[in-house]
């Protein structure tokens, strides 16, 4: 006997015709019906973010303050914010999966989970601050403060991020394209690889931080000295990676290009470059990794602005709640560079798609 | 389609390696003699170290003669030329291109992409890979990807063609299809073809002239002429006499224990 989802596969394979059956049907062809529990489940786990939140948000209202609060409906607001984004997304997703798009709908879903336990870390670390104390203010402030620091500073921590995003912009990319430069021909040519060689050996092992004394001494702006060492940290790592990948290239390609008519320069520049893509790009990863270092370190110990600096210069001024507004922005920033570094990767190296399983 | 004929000589060529990290050197060939020319189908057989792959490599211009000369129409060979296409056991496509961007990548680096485009449409009318033209090397089958490896050295009608086995890597159905195959695309350019093989079928098959060479030092050891009209029947009785002959003079006929 067919089971009863079965037969209706069957007629949903005669509706969508084999021959040009699309992903999604697919799918859902091969997957079994859900049962009434896996939907009661799939409905609280959707649910869930939302009660979690409000659960952050009455925690916040209905126990007493352990130590003195102000402007209290800042994190209220916030609070209320971030559960409304989330209806948002979750109603986005419902609207597609009606439409036959299940795609955002699914990763709602897949996320719903994390969402909750950041709403449950609100609650519990609001009980810890300012509702119980466990962890002292304000050395450790309670989110409202952080919020409120973030709202009374803002001029100021725009600023200070505009002049980190220069500095890291401007020492990646000097490092990164000199990197490209010496790591190719490198790769490319033993002659240039036996001059270049030795530095990278003998610069290579030292930490960045090493650097910072040494370059405010010489270097005749503290600006330009920390370029120059978030530049020779992604030079670094641009190096060697680009290096290795372009000497990896497989012989067999070089002598396909040649029998093709490709000349010496086109070796490097259709075969050598695009096959060593992968690797390059790993190094730009990792150089950007190194930069935020550097960065920070630059930042913290010399140069008169940005982040970095504006957390050390709060932090004397025992107002934390501005160190700990400014190191929220820092992590997201730092967040937002990967993102966007992984995507172009992915668009890059969307050939691989498939390839590597 | 080499409207000219084109005549490829072998003048008493030798080719020795050295092995790495030792001063030992192997001798892949000794002293070869032959000439070639258009609308034939060359098929080199023997067993591995004969030095049938160096032969290919030479005539290709991937790497120089030790002792002798190798020419084509009396022109002695100066590096690699797309007029001498070769095809390589593996595809060797790039995989950081498309199908078709594959194909045209020869008529690309030689910048003659512009007003060629039908030609590159052509190639993928031939091994019939219209709905894979816009993907990705990975995403192709083993014997996909030799088609497409195969009309990505024709694109620019080589008036010789260099095949290194190019069939060594792919199961026996997809195998016979393609002898098929390339041969209807010989037959059609009547180019000179050069295929190594180690399929002593493949080669009588294939093949208006089978080189036998043997190993220790590398040598023809015979030039046996095939003539029969294609398609050849693989049972017939002529075909089994041709691979006996062939066996027996690389040691492995049936009488080989007299």
């Amino acid at each position: 006997m067919v089971p009863e989802n079965q037969r209706q596969n069957s007629q949903a394979v005669d509706a969508a015709q084999l021959g040009n059956l699309t992903r999604s049907q697919l799918k859902k062809l091969e997957t079994k019906e859900k049962t009434a529990w896996q939907k009661t489940l799939e409905a609280i786990t959707l649910a869930l973010p939302v009660i979690c939140g409000i659960v952050a948000i009455l925690e916040y209202i209905i126990l007493p303050n352990y130590s003195r609060n102000y402007n209290p409906y800042a994190y209220f607001y916030v609070m209320g914010a971030f559960i409304a984004a989330y209806i948002v997304y979750l109603t986005v997703g419902i609207i597609r999966k009606s439409k036959g798009n299940t795609s955002v709908y699914e990763k709602v879903h897949y996320r719903a989970p994390l969402f909750s336990a950041l709403f449950l870390f609100f609650a519990l670390y609001d009980y810890l601050t300012l509702k119980t104390g466990t962890l002292t203010q304000p050395f450790v402030p309670c989110m409202n403060f952080i919020i409120n620091a973030f709202l009374k500073d803002y001029m100021m921590l725009l600023d200070c991020t505009l002049n980190t995003l220069k500095l890291l912009f401007i020492g990646y990319g000097i490092g990164v394209s000199l990197g490209l430069v010496t790591g190719i021909s490198c790769g490319y040519s033993n002659k240039f690889r036996y001059w270049v060689d030795p530095i990278i050996k003998f610069l290579g092992p030292i930490p960045t931080s090493t650097w910072v004394p040494v370059t405010m001494v010489i270097a005749s702006s503290l600006f330009g000295g920390a370029v120059f060492i978030i530049a020779l940290g992604s030079w670094f790592a641009v190096t060697v990676a680009s290096m290795t990948g372009i000497s990896n290239v497989d012989k067999d390609f070089f002598e396909a290009a040649r029998t093709l008519g490709a000349t010496e320069r086109q070796l490097v520049f259709r075969v050598a470059i695009p096959h060593a893509m992968p690797s390059i790009l790993q190094g730009c990863t990792q150089a950007m990794s190194s930069s935020c270092v550097a960065l920070m370190i630059a930042e913290m110990l010399g140069v008169k602005s940005g982040l970095g600096w504006y957390m050390t210069w709060q932090a004397g001024w025992a107002s934390y709640d501005k160190m700990f507004a400014a190191l929220f922005v820092i992590c997201f920033i730092f967040t937002v560079v990967t993102k966007v570094l992984e995507r172009v990767k992915r668009h890059v190296l969307r050939w691989q798609n498939g390839v590597e399983k | 389609m080499a409207e000219n004929k084109v005549i490829l000589t072998l003048e008493n060529v030798s080719k020795s390696f050295a092995k790495v990290e030792s001063d030992e050197v192997t001798h892949a060939l000794d002293n070869v003699s032959v000439t070639m020319e258009s609308g034939e189908f060359i098929s080199l057989v023997g067993p591995s170290g004969c030095g049938k792959s160096t032969i290919l490599r030479l005539v290709a211009g991937l790497i120089v003669p030790t002792l002798g000369k190798v020419t084509v129409n009396g022109e002695e060979i100066d590096g690699p030329s797309p007029n001498r296409g070769m095809v390589f056991q593996k595809p060797t496509l790039f995989p950081w291109l498309t199908v078709e961007n594959n194909i045209a990548f020869s008529l690309n680096v030689q910048g003659k992409l512009k007003g060629n485009e039908d030609k590159v449409q052509r190639m993928i009318d031939i091994i019939g890979l219209e709905k894979f033209r816009n993907d990705y090397p990975g995403q192709l089958s083993g014997g996909m990807a030799q088609r497409v490896a195969l009309v990505r050295s024709l694109i620019n009608q080589p008036e010789i063609l260099l095949l290194d086995e190019p069939l060594g890597a792919l199961d026996a159905f997809t195998r016979m299809h393609m002898q098929d195959e390339i041969l209807s695309i010989w037959s059609e350019s009547k180019q000179l073809a050069l295929m190594v093989t180690h399929d002593v079928d493949e080669a009588i098959y294939m093949g208006t002239r089978v080189l036998v060479m043997d190993a220790n030092p590398g040598r023809i050891i015979a030039d046996i002429k095939i003539d029969e009209s294609y398609p050849r029947d693989r049972s017939s009785a002529s075909f089994v006499e041709y691979r006996n002959d062939i066996l027996n003079k690389l040691h492995f006929g049936g009488n080989k224990n007299k």
